[in-house]
């Protein structure tokens, strides 16, 4: 920097550059180059601009392209009467960045906990009707994937019978579909994967299976999670993908868990109403341990554990298995012809297509 | 009065330092964070007026006088009149999808996907325009009255043609885009020339349809390889053929990025060659040499910041084997919040660094754009007297929603 002070201005309609002296008239100034001279104006009309190579430049607020720029040291007189700095933008400059930034994650934090919790207590009032619309218009009847043969309709209805006394609004369906999975849809649609039918070891485990996913439409998870994942994108939209929906992930996953264990809870109340025995379920979470503990997860407190979406396969045993009670009289959820009929429904229902093409 | 500036070596001389640009980036990161985001477009500014300042033509640095404010109500825009209608419009084309209407859910797509490309070209001329109407020098600033409508149906239809022809219009698509653009935009009371002609670049482009021959030729060289080893009776060919795959993959998608780069270098080494200010010949001096280091640099850039990533991960890791499980918390016993806030801090530290990248890369961007600027000629300062185009109230919205460079 100089050891003078250094005033440069342009006025805005051209392109020539002036070296002013700068006269201050209390609180407005002056600009004056020889016999050349403009102004006042008031130093409440001026902006800041930013730095430029060691001038701080201002302009003046209406006129499009003024500019001031101050070189060097400026004296005490004429620094009190200048602008703020405006560099970070908003208030932030006034009251500094780092307090702004303590602010802003306090106000982060608060927003994301509404976000996180406020579906919990709004997912009750959105009305069953809606929420039976978004579900036929999300899945229909799956392009004709949906399986059907009267003793297999008979056979699903006498477990979602036994599960559930109120059924009326469940629409429970099996799907021509080759994966060990169910899902939970909005409108009280419960998907079974044939696959998961296929790969069964009993109607027992079957039932567990469906319990789990009726509890997740009894306790309103659905359209709470909907809500959720349409919140917390709303709010990471403004992040980067990656970062944003890496921690979207994170924090929506802590919560699924705990959905996911009340549905835990609800199935094993529901076998037990109806007499099913849990050791087939527990089994197939067994099953289902065995592959984590492949990929090194068997620890309860190994690192899936944190980003799991679903408890642990292992934990999840030990509660079906340990829900056991000896003075249930368990009989068998369905029997040997209604379970077969269960079984071989897609295979004997000529109508339904093929899982191809769904997921390209 | 007439001012003549003096002319040194070049007219464009960048002044920047990266330990200068440092703070600027980490405060930007770290307030972007901590308003989800919300800040990255006072963010954009900041590092833009940084940029500019540290430009100098001629005689004077330049000055970038965009506000966060507005880049922020240009996003919005985008979202009332994009996002949300893009939103509805793939939820209905899942749905028809899922219910087997696989044809009116191609027409909604495709629907869709027409009126995304013609606001792509809207997108690409307002951003040059807003970045010329935010642009000054001298105190004088650049702009364009033209709103970009009738580009957009240029860009929609030019394009289009371009591609059909075995992909041979696509120079003139983009000479001819690159005048349009230009020669509706203005810098104080001048108006922009821009005469470039496709023939001034159309023989780099022909490489593209070399490279088929060349990717043949590397192929057949690593079989022949490959079969001549296997006749000498040498023992390891399937290793040798799996490496010859992976380095005929990899050679392929080099050659191609290359092929593309030297056709770039080359069209924009034309394309501001005949661009024109008035008195003022512009000048683009980059050879594909040298874009080809400042991508290497780019790249070089992601390795490091890859690697500071990396090291507390590893050192987590390691000491895990080393203490057998170094004894996490059971998850489901300590509090969710404590679980999650782990997590996030976690995850935080490794994305850091390869969030620090971005705006690095764009510093060495703008600088390699304005080592490799040149302009020759004179200019009269009592010619150069203000702008009467409008300024646009709002940013860069659409362009800054899809991403897509302005220059």
């Amino acid at each position: 920097m100089n050891d003078f002070i250094n005033i440069w201005h342009y006025d805005g309609d051209s392109a020539i550059k002036r070296s002013p002296e700068l006269e201050i008239v209390g609180r407005s100034f002056l600009l004056v180059e020889r016999e050349w001279r403009t102004g006042p104006f008031a130093f409440a009309d001026l902006v800041w601009q930013g730095m430029v190579g060691n001038a701080l430049v201002y302009g003046l607020a209406g006129k499009d392209g003024w500019r001031l720029g101050i070189e060097g040291p400026i004296p005490d007189d004429l620094a009190t009467k200048l602008p703020l700095h405006r560099d970070f933008g908003g208030w932030i400059d006034r009251v500094g960045w780092k307090r702004a930034a303590v602010v802003f994650t306090v106000v982060s934090a608060l927003v994301i906990g509404a976000a996180l919790k406020v579906p919990e207590w709004a997912a009750p009032f959105v009305p069953k009707s809606w929420e039976a619309k978004m579900g036929d218009a999300m899945v229909g009847d799956l392009g004709g994937r949906i399986c059907h043969t009267p003793a297999g309709d008979r056979a699903l209805a006498k477990l979602v019978g036994a599960l559930e006394a109120d059924p009326e609004d469940l629409q429970v369906m099996v799907a021509n579909i080759d994966m060990v999975n169910a899902a939970a849809l909005p409108g009280g649609k419960v998907l079974l994967f044939n696959g998961l039918v296929r790969e069964a070891k009993s109607a027992d485990e079957v039932a567990g299976v469906l319990a789990h996913e009726i509890g997740h439409v009894r306790e309103r998870h659905v359209m709470q999670s909907l809500l959720r994942q349409l919140g917390l994108s709303v709010l990471m939209g403004g992040l980067d993908g990656t970062a944003g929906s890496g921690i979207n992930t994170i924090v929506s996953m802590g919560y699924s868990r705990e959905a996911e264990r009340e549905a835990d809870d609800w199935s094993i109340a529901a076998l037990r109403r109806a007499a099913i025995a849990p050791d087939d379920t527990a089994k197939f979470f067994a099953k289902l341990a065995k592959a984590e503990k492949a990929i090194g997860g068997d620890k309860e407190n190994s690192l899936i554990g944190y980003i799991s979406s679903h408890p642990m396969s292992a934990q999840r045993r030990d509660i079906f298995s340990g829900s056991r009670d000896k003075s249930i009289d368990y009989r068998p959820a369905l029997t040997a012809d209604e379970w077969a009929a269960l079984k071989s429904m897609c295979k004997n229902d000529k109508n339904v297509k093929g899982d191809g093409g769904l997921f390209l | 009065m007439t001012d003549t500036p003096r002319t040194p070596d070049s007219a464009f001389i960048f002044h920047g330092r990266w330990q200068q640009f440092l703070p600027i980036a980490a405060t930007n990161l770290l307030l972007t964070l901590v308003t989800l985001g919300i800040y990255r477009f006072w963010a954009t500014t900041r590092e833009r007026r940084y940029f500019w300042a540290q430009s100098e033509f001629i005689d004077e640095r330049l000055e970038w006088t965009g506000t966060g404010k507005e880049l922020l109500i240009g996003f919005l825009m985008v979202l009332l009149l994009m996002g949300i209608p893009l939103f509805i419009i793939n939820f209905a084309a899942q749905a028809l999808v899922l219910q087997g209407q696989n044809a009116l859910a191609g027409i909604l797509g495709g629907g869709a996907y027409l009126v995304i490309f013609y606001l792509l070209g809207i997108a690409r001329f307002r951003a040059l325009r807003y970045r010329l109407g935010r642009t000054y020098w001298h105190g004088i600033r650049g702009g364009s009255d033209d709103p970009g409508f009738k580009y957009g149906w240029s860009y929609m239809w030019k394009t289009f043609l371009g591609y059909l022809p075995f992909g041979l219009g696509i120079p003139w698509a983009m000479g001819s885009l690159w005048n349009e653009r230009w020669n509706a935009m203005s810098f104080g009371p001048h108006q922009f020339q821009s005469r470039v002609h496709y023939a001034d670049f159309f023989g780099r482009f022909f490489l593209f349809y070399l490279l088929p021959f060349a990717i043949f030729i590397l192929i057949a060289a690593m079989t022949f390889a490959a079969a001549g080893l296997t006749s000498g009776g040498m023992r390891g060919v399937g290793a040798f053929a799996a490496v010859g795959a992976i380095v005929a993959v990899v050679g392929t998608y080099l050659l191609i990025g290359l092929v593309a780069l030297a056709f770039y270098a080359k069209f924009f080494r034309e394309a501001v060659k005949a661009l024109d200010l008035h008195t003022l010949d512009l000048e683009f001096t980059a050879r594909t040499m040298d874009w080809i280091k400042l991508l290497l640099g780019d790249a070089a850039l992601y390795l490091l910041a890859g690697l500071v990533a990396a090291l507390p991960v590893a050192l987590v890791v390691g000491s895990m084997g080393l203490f057998d499980g170094l004894a996490l918390p059971n998850p489901e016993q300590i509090s969710p919040a404590l679980a999650q806030g782990s997590i996030v801090g976690i995850f935080l530290v490794i994305i850091l660094p390869l969030m620090l990248v971005g705006p690095f890369i764009r510093y060495r961007h703008w600088k390699f754009f304005i080592t490799y600027m040149e302009a020759y000629g004179e200019i009269n300062l009592d010619e150069l007297t203000q702008s009467p185009t409008a300024r646009s109230k709002h940013g860069e919205g659409l362009l800054d929603a899809l991403d897509v460079g302005a220059l």
